[in-house]
């Protein structure tokens, strides 16, 4: 590594002992930049880079609680607001119990970049607290958020920070936090996404990853002159990302060929149609069934169970021209990728977060296929709660249709920037790199024009 | 009504009518058993009759049905009874006549007195003069009581009556109220003849109103709550009892005549009569006297007159006892005396209480004439109940009358319930009871219903919530003599204990013909009774004994038992009796009989035929949901600790938890802490998204395969069928909430929120109600099985079913196992979620899943290859450590190796890991875990994902291999490895060799 990464990376663990997590960040994220800081000294001499790694306020707060016997019972509370160079601070809340410093920085500090690439402006920032919510009654989980909330409001607000949920704060948890921001502030304002319908929140949120995933693989043709039409597509997983985006194919006429769930998948050579779609949709959101159903109803499906003994995965050996992973984290390897592009897939769309392994990535680019990497495909999720913001602000409720399009226009931004970035900085069609410093630069030069703050 | 505030505790159990009013043993403490005679030999002659007087009064209490006549010890002097005494002879009473032969007798009762001998002593003269001249000239206060022979044995009854209730009237009437009748009668002659004749028909009319539905044991017992008969000589004694026990007083019997002040007042008998009225204006009272002017005296007194010359006089009496003194019909009057119905039972008391004009009953009501008359019936708690009802509290007549009855017809209700009584069709009520067809035992399961049915009565519990009913369904016993009839008549015996074969065995039970007829009759009546869904569930005499647990061994059948024509439905039922009788002799139960202590030929089925709960949704019969709780959890999470308790439910019908299918857990005392669904994610994973319901269908054929008509539904169905309403959750994909309730947009989910968070069903409080009962009943940990049906006409309470309660087998050594800190690597494994305690130290032999090789979908593979070790071990009688992923014995081969009982129990010790990529549950509500518990089996789970305990895979790796297949492998170590389990901190380790 460079001389200059050296320094930094000794410099990140003199003052920050024991947060590993955050060091293994930081050096991913300067290693990958290598082309950007040799083509901009102005980075180093304004120490960019020695700024950027440092969060612009921490906030540690202690949280009492009385739970249902009567027991004072006390966690720590933390808001980690790493920067506000193109917008206020946006970033989830965490309750569990591993929750510390070391890892919020590090979650906080990606955060930074995911947002500046969704090109809304969103700031980074992480929080929470080591409060498990396992097995508490609703009304230590109200007693608890609205203590965590009596702290944190007077360091947040629409204009200023605007958390989110994440593990542990789901739509219950927001709920309360809202209620208790609101009361102390008397005010009513977006200061929190992921909010209900009824209350601010915006539609398409579930829809929003899966849709977005395939308006990015879109683009990705376009700058080949396809489309989605007719295309063969591989899906996996079977949740909210994999439905939608198996939905959003075919809205755009692709053609998904199968979905996948922890005991196997389905193959149907017929293609999964909108009426399928609904079976699945009933079957695993209503009837919370196997897939292996999917196949003793539709005749044209097969069936193939897990077999753990070997170490591919036969969803990624069939022949279709894009992937869309949306199940989990390393579901694609090195002989996976290799599968891949032996049966002719030349667009990769991540819908789940880090799907592919390090051999898969590199297989890819070396393969020079159309590889969308998820902090960019995935962003749609993100961006939904920027749209949530926007719409708070303006005091409407936006149609779905007048979201989606909003979405869509996003990812194309999003797009725009990977392609603009990454033939920029000589590697042209490299995804992986366009996203990685199209999400730095805009915050870099942001941080240039505002002074030494 | 609280809900809070009905806990078990020493209230309830004060209060409920098993204590306090059910406990006749209390009462007569004291009881004459051996009576020292001492008199001269000449004297007891007379008393002799020819050497009979012993018979004649033994024949004499058999007579009277009453136990134990006492024992007679005769001495002839002073000096031999001292000696009796000096040898700790136990006496109660000593009767001495006139002439002993070394000392006059005062001074010999003087003598004993002085000697510290607390034991009464009655003086029983023979010659009048002797005695005048005796009571005139000499001080018999030494003696109890003085009374004269005159040619009737029985006058010993009346004495040793005398005394007892003498002993016992305060005990028995502060515990009890029991009732006691004064008889005022100075003349110890007359009272003499008189007492034995009063307390013979005291007795005689006690006894006849013990007829209702009681049997002999209880008879005799109840009868200690006679009414005691209080002798007194003068006005003071009189007077004195009256003051102590006014309340009590039944009537008073007495004599005009006789001493007060110490001087003979002739007036005394009205004076005392007027002042008892003054006090307490009901009570009846008798006044006799030779004068025949006196009559009209004792009218102006309001009492009733007996002319003691009268031949007639006994009979007089009684007339006048049955009459005023509650022991006859209860005669319905009006103010002016005129009768206007009569009632010899509580079953024509309560008939004649809708007829009876109003004023009769507020005639009887204000003077508490139901109360003293259900006393005499030794009907205590019932008249309890009536007594501090005052007109004035009512403000209707009516509202009175019906109190009346509601009470009468509900104690009588409450008794039959009870008592598991004889099945008839007249009064089998299909609401309340359980009855028996044929003799013999009832069995496990069926004495286990019959207890908690009782224990129900007992404490009252049934009606306790307001709005729900809790019940054991009703159901009839086909006890175990038609087992052996229907195996002997049909000559099965011999073919069932050596036919190896299962089907053979079907085939020949199927075919056999004979069932005996007096079984068959009931049948039908009970099918022309009952038309709803029943269950026929196995009863055996080995099931459910403590700590034998054939838990899951026989069957269980259910039947829509709809079919138009009876006779396809007894059909029906027969070919479910003849599958449940078979079971006994299947391969499965002969291997599992094999490694208990019992014999084959021992066992015996009796048969369960019991009402299913639930409704009929839409062609699909079942409750809203079913479950089990136990009294005692093996996994308790903090705050939760190990005797709060732990409850398993699921919708629809049990067989879906017992299965060891995902069930909804939580806690009684913590219904709000629901430790299973840390996430949402959790929550749609692992909460039950599928039930089992009954199909009613009317076109099945007679032969029938059981197993068909219970089928699995998705959750959906239940949406459909509204039975989710109290039970669901609603998630909001939109939203990512979970909302309380079924009424938002989104996924049904099963969570019971409405009723843990929303409180529409008492079920924290009914069940911690019942766990903390059942223990306390059982004296051990216990486990309940339940079904709740919500689904009830407009205005009927909700149906809260009890369907099985048997003893929770915990180990129960005491000491501590201290399990000390060893070094990771000289463990095996380890695990703080342990099962069983002890030190097991003799196994060498571990059959594990290789978990290379292992994968979810070829559990069932897994299962079979454990199996074949196991035979292999059973057979060379090596106990060996069993090791496997998942949760071991449910039926669900994804969840884990769905392996049976039968299939691993040989091994002495199994682990349950996690598997690599799905966190399950152990699983808690199988009838799996009883057989482990209760063969002591250790029993380790073990998660590595969540850091809870671990095993040294490597090590296993690397041991000596005997056999292997193709996921399992079995291996041998030269010395034998060290388990530990403690299991009052379910720790355990496991230590390897050397």
């Amino acid at each position: 590594m460079s001389e200059f990464v050296k320094n930094l990376m000794s410099q990140v663990k003199a003052k920050n002992p024991s947060e590993p997590e955050f060091h293994q960040a930081v050096y991913e994220v300067a290693s990958s930049l290598s082309l950007v800081l040799e083509k901009h000294p102005e980075y180093r001499k304004e120490k960019i880079l020695e700024r950027i790694i440092e969060p612009e306020r921490v906030i540690l707060f202690r949280v009492p609680w009385v739970d249902d016997q009567g027991d004072v019972q006390v966690n720590r509370g933390f808001r980690i607001e790493m920067n506000s160079a193109i917008g206020p601070y946006k970033g989830g809340l965490r309750f569990h119990p591993s929750v510390n410093l070391g890892i919020l920085k590090f979650l906080a500090f990606e955060q930074v970049f995911k947002n500046s690439l969704t090109t809304l402006p969103m700031g980074g920032g992480k929080g929470g607290s080591d409060f498990d919510p396992k097995g508490k009654s609703d009304g230590e989980v109200m007693r608890f958020c609205q203590s965590f909330m009596s702290e944190l409001f007077r360091h947040i607000g629409p204009n200023t920070d605007v958390p989110a949920g994440d593990i542990g704060v789901g739509g219950r948890e927001i709920g309360y936090l809202f209620g208790q921001y609101k009361k102390l502030r008397n005010e009513f304002t977006g200061v929190l996404t992921g909010k209900g319908l009824n209350w601010g929140g915006s539609l398409i949120r579930p829809e929003a990853t899966g849709y977005g995933a395939v308006y990015f693989a879109a683009e990705m043709l376009s700058t080949r002159n396809q489309t989605l039409e007719g295309k063969k597509c591989i899906v996996s997983g079977s949740g909210n990302v994999a439905q939608y985006t198996i939905e959003k194919i075919l809205h755009l006429g692709g053609k998904p060929l199968t979905i996948s769930d922890s005991n196997g998948y389905i193959y149907d050579e017929a293609g999964i149609d909108h009426e399928k779609l609904q079976f699945i949709m009933d079957l695993k959101n209503v009837r919370r069934g196997r897939v292996k159903e999917y196949s003793d109803k539709f005749k044209t499906a097969t069936y193939f169970a897990i077999d753990p003994s070997v170490d591919y995965n036969p969803l990624w050996n069939h022949k279709a021209d894009c992937a869309f992973p949306s199940a989990t984290q390393n579901e694609i390897n090195g002989k996976d990728a290799a599968n891949l592009l032996k049966n002719g897939v030349y667009v990769v769309s991540e819908g789940a977060n880090m799907p592919s392994t390090i051999e898969a990535i590199d297989q890819f680019l070396n393969a020079k296929i159309l590889y969308g990497p998820g902090k960019a495909a995935n962003a749609g999720g993100v961006a939904t709660s920027g749209l949530e913001m926007s719409q708070n602000s303006l005091r409407l409720s936006w149609s779905r249709e007048e979201v989606d399009q909003r979405l869509h226009n996003i990812m194309k931004s999003i797009h725009k920037t990977c392609v603009e970035t990454a033939a920029k900085y000589g590697t042209p069609g490299n995804y992986v790199n366009g996203a990685n410093i199209g999400g730095f630069v805009k915050v870099a030069n942001a941080m240039l024009d505002q002074g030494i703050v | 009504m609280n809900i809070e505030q009905v806990k078990f505790n020493k209230e309830l159990i004060e209060t409920s009518r098993y204590s306090k009013f059910q406990d006749f043993h209390n009462l007569m403490q004291f009881r004459v058993r051996d009576i020292l005679l001492v008199s001269s030999l000449y004297d007891s002659y007379i008393f002799e009759e020819d050497n009979r007087l012993y018979e004649l009064i033994r024949q004499e209490y058999q007579l009277l049905n009453l136990s134990h006549s006492p024992e007679l010890v005769q001495v002839s002097s002073g000096a031999e009874a001292f000696k009796m005494m000096d040898e700790d002879r136990h006496f109660d009473l000593i009767i001495t006549t006139m002439h002993i032969e070394d000392m006059s007798v005062i001074s010999f009762a003087k003598k004993m007195k002085e000697s510290g001998i607390d034991i009464p002593i009655v003086l029983l003269g023979y010659d009048n003069r002797e005695m005048i001249d005796l009571i005139s000239t000499r001080d018999i206060s030494v003696f109890d009581k003085v009374f004269i022979w005159q040619g009737d044995y029985k006058i010993i009854l009346g004495i040793i009556k005398f005394i007892e209730d003498k002993k016992n009237v305060e005990h028995d009437t502060k515990k009890f109220g029991v009732q006691s009748i004064i008889l005022v009668e100075d003349s110890i002659r007359f009272y003499s003849s008189y007492l034995p004749a009063v307390y013979t028909v005291v007795l005689k009319q006690s006894q006849s109103l013990l007829s209702e539905g009681i049997n002999l044991s209880h008879k005799f017992l109840r009868m200690r709550a006679r009414p005691k008969i209080l002798l007194c000589s003068n006005y003071e004694e009189a007077w004195d009892y009256f003051q102590k026990y006014e309340e009590y007083i039944l009537g008073v019997i007495s004599d005009i005549d006789f001493h007060k002040d110490g001087r003979p007042d002739p007036k005394a008998g009205l004076e005392f009569a007027t002042k008892v009225k003054e006090h307490q204006q009901d009570i009846p009272v008798i006044l006799q006297s030779s004068l025949p002017q006196n009559e009209k005296l004792a009218i102006s007194v309001d009492a009733s007159f007996l002319l003691k010359d009268s031949p007639t006089l006994l009979d007089d009496l009684r007339k006048l006892m049955v009459k005023y003194f509650s022991f006859g019909d209860f005669i319905f009057r009006l103010e002016n005396g005129d009768v206007v119905g009569r009632a010899s039972n509580l079953n024509e008391l309560e008939e004649e209480l809708e007829k009876v004009p109003e004023e009769s009953i507020i005639f009887h009501a204000s003077r508490n004439h139901f109360s003293n008359w259900l006393k005499a019936r030794t009907e205590f708690w019932l008249a309890h109940q009536l007594r501090p009802k005052k007109v004035t509290d009512f403000s209707s007549t009516n509202e009175l009358r019906r109190l009346l009855i509601d009470s009468v017809k509900e104690f009588r209700k409450s008794r039959q319930i009870g008592v598991i009584s004889d099945f008839s069709s007249e009064t089998f009520d299909e609401t309340t009871t359980f009855a028996r067809i044929g003799g013999g035992s009832l069995g496990g399961k069926a004495r286990g219903l019959g207890f908690v049915n009782r224990l129900l009565s007992d404490f009252n519990i049934r009606n306790r919530f307001e709005n729900v009913k809790i019940l054991v369904p009703p159901a009839v016993v086909l006890a175990t003599d038609v087992f052996d009839q229907f195996i002997s008549d049909n000559n099965l015996l011999e073919f069932a204990l050596k036919c190896n074969n299962d089907k053979e065995l079907e085939n020949r039970f199927f075919k056999a013909k004979k069932f005996p007829g007096y079984a068959l009759n009931s049948l039908l009546e009970f099918l022309e009774e009952v038309n709803d869904p029943i269950a026929v569930r196995s009863s055996s005499l080995l099931e459910d004994s403590q700590g034998q647990p054939f838990a899951g061994v026989y069957e269980t059948f259910m039947l829509p038992n709809n079919n138009p024509d009876i006779k396809v439905r007894l059909k029906q039922l027969l070919h479910a009796i003849k599958r449940i009788y078979m079971s006994i002799y299947f391969q499965r139960s002969k291997d599992y009989i094999k490694v208990t202590t019992y014999r084959l030929e021992e066992e015996k089925m009796a048969v369960i035929i019991q009402k299913v709960v639930g409704a009929n949704h839409n062609g699909k019969y079942y409750p809203e949901f079913s479950g089990v709780a136990k009294s005692y959890n093996f996994y308790p999470n903090p705050p939760l600790k190990s005797h709060d308790g732990i409850v398993s439910v699921a919708p629809g019908l049990g067989k879906y938890i017992v299965d060891g299918g995902i069930s909804f857990r939580f806690c009684p005392k913590y219904p709000n802490h629901i430790l299973q669904f840390a996430t949402i994610d959790d929550l749609l994973n692992y909460s039950p998204h599928e039930f089992f319901a009954l199909i009613l269908n009317d076109n099945l054929k007679n032969k029938i395969n059981e197993d068909d008509l219970i089928k699995k539904f998705n959750l959906f169905e239940a949406v459909k069928d509204g039975t989710l309403d109290y039970t669901g959750s609603t998630y909001s994909i939109d939203n990512n909430s979970l909302y309380d309730g079924t009424d938002r947009e989104g996924t049904k989910l099963f969570t019971l929120a409405p009723i843990l968070k929303q409180k529409v069903f008492p079920l924290p409080e009914i069940l911690s109600l019942l766990l903390d009962m059942g223990s306390w009943g059982t004296g051990s940990p216990v486990e309940i099985e339940f079904a709740v049906n919500l689904t009830v006409p407009d205005g009927k309470p909700k149906e809260f079913a009890l369907l099985q309660m048997r003893p929770l087998v915990v180990s129960n050594e005491i000491e501590e196992l201290e399990l000390e800190s060893f070094e990771k690597e000289s463990l095996l494994g380890k695990s703080d979620q342990v099962l069983g305690h002890g030190v097991i130290n003799d196994i060498k032999d571990i059959v594990f899943v290789d978990q290379k090789k292992f994968d979810r979908k070829n559990t069932v593979k897994v299962a079979h290859e454990i199996a074949q070790y196991n035979s292999k071990m059973l057979n060379n009688k090596t106990p060996y450590l069993l090791i496997g992923v998942g949760r071991w014995g449910t039926f669900d081969p994804w969840l884990g190796i769905p392996v049976t009982w039968e299939m691993i129990n040989g091994a002495r010790t199994i682990i349950e890991s996690n598997f690599s990529d799905f966190n399950v549950t152990p699983s808690q509500g199988s009838h799996f875990f009883q057989n482990l518990t209760s063969f002591k089996i250790g029993y380790f789970t073990i998660n590595e994902l969540d850091e809870q305990g671990f095993i040294d895979w490597a090590w296993l790796e690397n041991q000596n291999v005997i056999e292997q297949k193709e996921f399992t492998k079995h291996i041998r170590v030269e010395n034998p490895i060290t388990i530990k389990i403690n299991g009052h901190k379910s720790k355990g380790i496991i230590v390897k060799p050397g």
